[in-house]
This record gives structure tokens, C-alpha cells and sequence, in this order.
């Protein structure tokens, strides 16, 4: 048996091992995501970010022009199985057309962030809705422990806002 | 071949051969905490008001989150102590190495169970929201770190290289977390730093959150020596060569 | 467990998030103790 303690090879660490192709491509496909990436998400924020309240008076959020709207869904405005509602913000109401249901916690009282264009017509001007998404705000109650003052403080939030 | 080498010391080094007793115990606190988790998120805890089902994803997704933020910070600053002269080892390589691998899980963990999430809540699972696509983003970094690790070169230059870039990624992971602040975005502030979780749902997700940080150690450690086995073999495998050599010119 | 709204996305995600962990611990687990057969038991320091 050998008992001799091992040379200590000093070559071993400075060996240069050979060029995996697999991490390289995984380099490029990397390289390629981080670029797609990065182009959606500066094509996407082009559309301005409005509240309701701010349509046609902040710069950006022009009639007319592909942006996304904020508001909270009015008590009672939710017509069509979803596809018709109104949504308002800081004492303004926008009434909003979509094309598809709203999925998520869509419901009245929420506040939502919908993608589309201020349209003008006869009965004045009318949110174009393509996406409806529901903006979750930052409270977590337990659902039955509170459930009457909860909804009565949003219908009442609700209300004050109409 | 080395004699010695094909002779391990026990069979339990052999069967287990990343495992010590502190690992053994640490392993068997995170199956506890993991079936505690399970058991508060999808059954004792309450549905939320509005989200209903939806905020039991979020004990396993914040936890997540946390634990990807914290292995890219411990890559970086494993990076920083293989650079620094007075500190330089390889040791710090591996843990820069294993804590990016198990960042880039739990990052992945973030993205989809998020995006169920957001299916449920939002009504949508992916929208260009500047917190999604700056996680998406430093997700992509990580394996971009992975992959230059597995460029070749001698252990000296891959720890030299990755270092050198764990050090800029990091970057982004303030940027990640400031980006609900600094943008107008979907998704919502920290709501744990703020209070307003009710306690039962608080209870369950720093439940979850010490049981993903004890599953980050487990894991780092196991990952750790994993690597140094890796280029231990790496190194023996040219010792044995060069025996090999040493042989045929004898006879 | 009462019946529970959006049961497939919620399991689903606990479901991916222990799978995916196993898998990658299986994984390196298997990983190490083939690498431990090809070196010296003083390379396991930690032993």
C-alpha cells in the first residue's frame, strides 16, 4: 500500500479546461433574452400612465392616444357581464368599453389599470379598453373576521367617490 | 490510477458525502418548517378579503423573493472577498457559485409562482410592469453569471471572471427593489415592512420566510462542497493522467 | 381543506415551488456522491 503523502500538484489549478459550447450558448440565448427584455418593457412603458382625472389636461394623456388609464370600478356601473363599466378617480368618471371580460378580483370598488385610448363620440368621451388589469392595493384583511366594516369602508370609499 | 483515490473512508461519506451532522439537522428543521408552511398557507390561514385564495401563493412567492434577493447579495459579496488580496480563495468562489445557482432557482420559483399569482389577482400572468421585468431581468443576469462560470479555464480564472461580474449584477438588485418607488407600476409596495398583513397571514409568511432562509443555507452548503468535489475531480483527474504518463515512460 | 376558489393555481404554485427544490436537491445530491467516488477522502474536509 501506497502511504507516501500525494504530490501536491500545482499544475492542476492553473490547468486551462476545455470550452464547454454549452455555456456559451447559453450565453448568447442570455444575451438575447436580457435585449428582448429589455425592448418590451421600454415599448410597453410608452403608454403614458393617466388617472382619471388627468385625461386630457396632464401632458400625455390626450384623446385619442394609446395609454393606460387608472380608476376605481364605480359601485353599480358594472353592466354587460363586465364588458361595460366606470371607473373614476379623484371626483372624475370615465365610463370604459372592453372587448373581453375582466378576469382576477374584478369586481366594484377595485382599482384597476386598463390599456386602451380616450375615444369622442356623441355621448362624450368613452375609455376603448384592450386589457383589464386589477391593480391590488397593499391590504390583506382575514376574510371573515372583519368582512362588514371592510366592504362598508370601500362602499363607503366607493360612494364618496361618485 | 491513484490507490487512493478509489478508496473512500466510510460508505455513509460515500452515500452521503456533502452531509454532516449540523447539515442533517438543519435538513431536518426545513422539512418540519416545509410541511408547517404547506400546512398554515393552504389550510390554517385565512382567505384575504379581496384576494381570496390568491394570498396563499404569496407565503411561498415572498419568501422566495427574499431568499433570490439575499443569495445574488452573498454572491457579490463572496465575489468581493475572492478579490481582495489579503482574503483570495477558491472557498469564496463556491459559495459565490452555489448562492447564484440557488439564487436563480428561487428567483425562477418567484417568476411562476408570481405570475399564478397575478393570474388570480391581476387577471393577467405576465404584463411589462417595471417590478416584473426588472426580476425578469436580473433572473437572466444570474444564468448569464452561471454560464460565464462554465466558460473553461483554470478555477483561478473562472473565480477571477465571475467575480468580476457578480460585482456589477448585484447592482440590480437595489434596482429590482426600489423599482415599485421609482415607477408607477402594478405591482404593490413591501407590504410587510408597512403592517398592514392581518397577524394569522404575518404569522404564516414569516413562518415561510425562516423556513426558505434555513433551506438557502442547507442548500448553499450542499452546493458548496458539491463544487469543490467537482474541481477536486477535475484536478485528480489530471493527477491520474499524469501517473498514467509517469508509468508508460518507467517501462 | 374547504373547497377552494382558484385551486389549481394555488396548490400548483406550492406544487412547483417544493418540486422544483427537491429536484435540484435530488439532483446535486446524486451529483456529489458521484464526484465523491472519483477523489481522496481528505478532500472532504468537512467529514
Amino acid at each position: 500500500m501506497d502511504l507516501s503523502p500525494r504530490e501536491a500538484v500545482p499544475t492542476a489549478v492553473g490547468k486551462p479546461r476545455k470550452r464547454p459550447w454549452l455555456a456559451v450558448g447559453v450565453l448568447v440565448a442570455v444575451l438575447a433574452g436580457a435585449g428582448v427584455l429589455v425592448f418590451k418593457f421600454l415599448t410597453n412603458a410608452v403608454d403614458y400612465y393617466c388617472n382619471v382625472d388627468e385625461i386630457g389636461v396632464k401632458d400625455g394623456c390626450d384623446v385619442g392616444r394609446s395609454i393606460r388609464i387608472q380608476g376605481v370600478v364605480d359601485q353599480g356601473s358594472v353592466t354587460g357581464e363586465g364588458l361595460n363599466f366606470v371607473i373614476s378617480y379623484n371626483g372624475q368618471s370615465m365610463p370604459v368599453v372592453v372587448g373581453s371580460k375582466p378576469t382576477g378580483i374584478f369586481s366594484e370598488c377595485v382599482p384597476v389599470v386598463v390599456s386602451g385610448k380616450v375615444v369622442e363620440n356623441a355621448d362624450g368621451r368613452v375609455f376603448e379598453g384592450r386589457e383589464v388589469i386589477v391593480k391590488h392595493d397593499n391590504q390583506y384583511d382575514a376574510e371573515n373576521a372583519d368582512r362588514l366594516a371592510q366592504g362598508e369602508a370601500e362602499a363607503a370609499a366607493c360612494l364618496r367617490k361618485d | 490510477m491513484d490507490p487512493t483515490a478509489s478508496t473512500p473512508s466510510t460508505t455513509a461519506t460515500v452515500r452521503r458525502p456533502t452531509s454532516t451532522r449540523f447539515t442533517r439537522g438543519l435538513g431536518v428543521a426545513v422539512i418540519v418548517g416545509a410541511a408547517w408552511v404547506a400546512l398554515f398557507g393552504l389550510v390554517l390561514s385565512p382567505n384575504d378579503a379581496l384576494q381570496k385564495t390568491g394570498v396563499r401563493i404569496l407565503y411561498i412567492h415572498v419568501p422566495s423573493a427574499w431568499l433570490a434577493y439575499l443569495a445574488f447579495i452573498v454572491t457579490g459579496i463572496s465575489s468581493a472577498g475572492y478579490l481582495w488580496k489579503r482574503t483570495r480563495s477558491l472557498v469564496w468562489d463556491r459559495v459565490a457559485g452555489a448562492s447564484a445557482e440557488v439564487g436563480v432557482l428561487f428567483m425562477g420559483i418567484t417568476l411562476v409562482t408570481g405570475s399564478l399569482w397575478g393570474s388570480i389577482t391581476w387577471g393577467t400572468y405576465w404584463t411589462w410592469d417595471s417590478r416584473l421585468t426588472t426580476t425578469a431581468f436580473l433572473f437572466v443576469t444570474y444564468i448569464g453569471y452561471l454560464a460565464v462560470r462554465g466558460l473553461g479555464g483554470t478555477l483561478h480564472q473562472r473565480a477571477r471572471r465571475s467575480a468580476i461580474l457578480a460585482l456589477f449584477a448585484v447592482l440590480e438588485v437595489p434596482l429590482v427593489h426600489f423599482s415599485v418607488k421609482w415607477w408607477r407600476p402594478l405591482h404593490q409596495n413591501e407590504s410587510v415592512a408597512e403592517g398592514e398583513l392581518e397577524d394569522m397571514m404575518l404569522f404564516t409568511l414569516f413562518s415561510g420566510i425562516v423556513t426558505f432562509t434555513l433551506l438557502y443555507v442547507w442548500l448553499v452548503i450542499h452546493r458548496q462542497r458539491t463544487l469543490a468535489l467537482d474541481d477536486s475531480v477535475a484536478e485528480h483527474g489530471l493527477d491520474a493522467a499524469l501517473a498514467e504518463r509517469r508509468q508508460e515512460a518507467l517501462q | 381543506m374547504i373547497a377552494m376558489l382558484n385551486a389549481p393555481h394555488v396548490i400548483g404554485s406550492y406544487v412547483v415551488t417544493f418540486g422544483a427544490i427537491a429536484l435540484y436537491t435530488w439532483r446535486m445530491l446524486a451529483r456529489a456522491r458521484q464526484s465523491a467516488r472519483n477523489v481522496p477522502p481528505e478532500e472532504l474536509p468537512w467529514t
